[in-house]
């Protein structure tokens, strides 16, 4: 490649040079930028980022560990894309810098531990003892559940309440040995492990299930672009977030308090999947209210992007700007279809912030046990 | 920065509050210009006193201080172009107080535009100046270039509703004009000189602004014109339909052309398309108004009068006007977006003007803007890794600037001089007005430590 472009020093020059000069440096991206809203330091923004690579295509600066602290730190959340009047797509253009990043060997520590966690290990925290939710795994059934690391290590609470669900509706469905989907690799500079991949595809195949469900919608992003898992599709399986399985449930059971929606920025801006979980939560709850902030322009959590486990402090200041939103709103239960968001909201929520946090199956999965 | 100096700051802010890291220096590089220059250091004050503690430091050291806002300036106002301390303002967002009783806000200048509006708006009052980059400039910078924006025709730009200031001189003296009364004539009214000063004089630390009683009711009409020249006289005539609408924006045919080549809103390519807005109380009151103003229109030969029946109807009819801004953003690499102001008279006229300089310098410039204020936004666009088109860019900017001083305009009707335009202030203000200007800057600022190198008050 560098033969037909000797100028380029760098891939992502060479992928997204036109799309980083159409940056205008308008600045529209600083009122949606969550890590911006945070800091308020514009070298954080989206257009503080794309500042730094004009300067890098132009030989003024070198990529190197000094530009860790912002092109590392970016949830991804594509807020800014979405209000770019320009068009630049800076969670693909950061993608590439981060991979080229590493090529030249600077990155941010957790994430170069991550990847080499993921060459030992099946998930992203490196623990051995998985929770098996006292259930089958890898048995033949119509639909394989597919939990995801942090539904599997962290929320494990909210997964069993969800496979609860699941049973109560009786849906055939199995687990299976599940590895991270390694997604998130391609994030922050690495590429996705073939091995977990093949691993997962493996599992899945053998159960002759003809529908994954995940539980996760960045596990479901992944699965259903990443080329590395194109199999499944080839072999006529289909991959649904379980909003969308469930949409189309009648539960029987409805609550009378105040709830509202947060759109995990992995189902919403970058899948457009807003309608369907609004669907299943006005069917049990009437008071449904919006955040100020809703669908295309919901306030990240903060958690993406690796930003929580390199940069937790910012991460929390993200998430507690978006619970200021739950509370204006005066909603009593805030409801999200991502266990990261939970994980990330529930762990940055005030003492005196009384809404209860959830993933809707899990809410869901409460109400039919109450009435039952 | 030199150690001492250094050291001195960080005892002011805390370490936490300063910053010389690459990555802020790249970004106080810029603003929305073409413009750049790395700063020395950057630093995030949180009072007042800070602030002039800072000065008074620069002003012993005579170091330059470059004040910053959102940086979503169109002139270079807040490019460092001698180096020095980037003071960003962005941390002192409070808003201080709304008193609708008093008809007034107070706010800290780091506070966002839009931001203040939310507060308002729940309180059905709003702050009428309301610039394009509103959802992310910061009230502080928009007093600093005095602002505009849609409204500008009906409701004035920033500088009519500054009621009172809190300036920290470059000597570090804190100074507060103006006053929180609806009319005051007691003294100099030195609040609005600074408004619009650029930065140049002090820093704005407080702000009081007048705000109004929200109208909720809107009308939207568009029409166009297959020729410029009637286009020019309906909007000439508006005024003597005795309406001042609240938005009367029009796009020309490059604008137009630029749209359908890259949307698919399929718009007629005419010469002139005008969309008008008129604001009241009742539907009744706004329809009224809009008649008038369409009365006018069809009396000059329009191809076509479309007046939204709904609020979707109207947005739809927005949408050409919205999406300006970002189509002509993405076609060439570079652009330079003026802002030239004529008597309203002379709209046709510096139309015509443009296309001919577009013409002879073979450059694309695409035109689209304020018709309700004469304020144009003639977008130049030309890639500036090409030298022969950066060429071309200047020399089209310059003629396009005496055109508008030749029409009675200015060079600027709300994007600043900053940088860009210095080099054009001789062109519109003469010789005394000059010295006048620079003699005020040395009064205030002799040592020059405030944002040096703007608005040609140096020569």
């Amino acid at each position: 490649m560098r033969e037909n472009d000797m100028e380029a020093k760098y891939d992502f020059e060479r992928k997204y040079r036109e799309q980083i000069l159409q940056c205008s440096r308008c600045g529209f991206c600083q009122a949606v930028c969550p890590v911006y809203g945070a800091t308020l330091r514009p070298a954080l923004n989206a257009r503080g980022k794309m500042l730094l690579l004009k300067e890098v295509m132009d030989g003024k600066i070198e990529l190197n560990d000094e530009l860790v602290e912002t092109l590392f730190q970016c949830t991804t959340c594509a807020s800014c894309f979405e209000s770019c009047p320009s068009g630049v797509n800076v969670p693909e253009i950061l993608k590439q810098v981060r991979k080229d990043m590493v090529h030249v060997g600077t990155c941010h520590p957790a994430f170069k531990g991550m990847n080499e966690v993921l060459k030992k290990h099946t998930n992203i925290y490196a623990e051995d003892e998985r929770e098996d939710f006292d259930r089958d795994h890898n048995q033949k059934a119509e639909y394989v559940f597919f939990v995801g690391c942090v539904g599997l290590y962290r929320e494990d609470e909210s997964t069993e309440e969800t496979l609860e669900l699941l049973d109560r509706l009786g849906v055939d469905y199995t687990l299976i040995d599940e590895a991270c989907c390694s997604g998130v690799l391609e994030d922050v500079g690495y590429e996705l492990n073939e091995d977990l991949a093949r691993k997962n595809m493996d599992s899945i195949l053998a159960t002759g299930a003809k529908k994954v469900i995940t539980g996760c919608p960045y596990c479901f992003r992944t699965f259903n672009n990443r080329p590395q898992y194109g199999e499944l599709k080839e072999k006529g399986v289909e991959v649904v977030h379980v909003s969308q399985f469930l949409k189309d449930f009648d539960f029987g059971v409805k609550t009378d308090k105040v709830v509202t929606y947060h759109d995990p920025c992995d189902l919403g801006r970058h899948c457009h999947i807003y309608d369907e979980p609004r669907e299943t939560i006005r069917k049990i709850a009437p008071n449904f209210v919006e955040m100020r902030d809703n669908r295309e322009n919901a306030l990240c959590c903060g958690a993406g992007g690796g930003v929580r486990g390199a940069y937790p402090k910012n991460s929390i200041a993200m998430a507690r700007r978006r619970l200021e939103e739950v509370e204006e709103a005066g909603a009593e239960i805030l409801l999200t279809e991502c266990n990261s968001c939970v994980h990330n909201l529930s762990n940055a929520k005030l003492r005196k912030q009384k809404f209860k946090v959830y993933t809707t199956t899990q809410f869901i999965n409460k109400l039919m046990e109450e009435a039952a | 920065m030199d150690e001492r100096t250094r050291r001195a700051l960080t005892d002011i802010v805390g370490e936490e509050n300063y910053t010389e890291s690459l990555i802020d220096m790249v970004s106080y590089s810029y603003d929305a210009s073409e413009h750049s220059h790395r700063p020395s250091c950057g630093i995030w004050p949180r009072s007042a006193e800070q602030v002039a503690e800072i000065l008074k430091l620069a002003n012993r050291e005579k170091v330059p201080v470059i004040p910053r806002g959102a940086g979503t300036g169109l002139s270079g106002m807040a490019v460092p172009v001698r180096g020095g301390i980037v003071l960003d303002l962005s941390r002192m967002n409070r808003i201080v107080k709304i008193s609708i009783e008093d008809r007034l806000a107070v706010v800290q200048p780091g506070v966002v535009y839009a931001d203040l509006e939310k507060v308002l708006a729940a309180k059905g009052f709003f702050f009428p100046p309301d610039p394009a980059s509103g959802k992310a400039s910061t009230l502080g910078g928009n007093v600093a270039t005095n602002a505009g924006g849609l409204k500008g025709a009906k409701y004035g730009t920033t500088r009519d509703y500054v009621l009172a200031l809190q300036v920290v001189l470059p000597d570090g003296r804190i100074m507060k004009t103006g006053s929180r009364a609806m009319k005051s004539v007691s003294g100099y009214d030195l609040t609005r000189l600074f408004v619009g000063s650029e930065g140049t004089l002090g820093l704005v630390t407080e702000i009081t602004l007048k705000i109004s009683p929200r109208p909720e009711a809107t009308s939207t009409a568009l029409a166009t014109f297959d020729d410029l020249e009637d286009a020019g006289h309906a909007l000439t005539e508006v005024m003597h339909s005795g309406i001042i609408p609240s938005a009367l924006e029009i796009l020309g045919r490059e604008t137009i052309r630029a749209i359908n080549q890259n949307t698919d809103l399929d718009l007629p390519e005419v010469d002139a398309m005008i969309l008008v807005e008129t604001d009241g109380y009742t539907h009744g009151e706004t329809d009224y108004q809009m008649q008038k103003v369409l009365d006018v229109f069809n009396l000059n030969n329009p191809r076509e009068v479309k007046r939204a029946e709904n609020q979707k109807e109207a947005s739809g009819l927005w949408e050409a006007r919205k999406s300006a801004y970002g189509v002509l953003a993405r076609i060439k690499t570079h652009f330079v977006l003026e802002d030239v102001t004529v008597p309203m008279s002379r709209i046709a006229d510096l139309l015509k003007g443009i296309d001919s300089i577009a013409r002879r310098h073979d450059i694309q410039i695409a035109t689209f803007g304020h018709a309700g204020d004469g304020n144009l936004h003639p977008q130049i666009l030309y890639d500036g890794y090409d030298p022969e088109q950066v060429k071309k860019m200047e020399a089209a900017s310059g003629e396009l600037f005496k055109l508008a001083i030749d029409l009675d305009g200015t060079l600027t009707g709300e994007h600043g001089i900053g940088l860009a335009k210095a080099p054009y202030m001789t062109l519109e203000h003469d010789e005394t007005e000059m010295a006048v200007m620079r003699g005020i800057k040395r009064f205030f600022d002799p040592n020059n430590i405030l944002n040096p190198g703007k608005m040609a008050l140096e020569g």
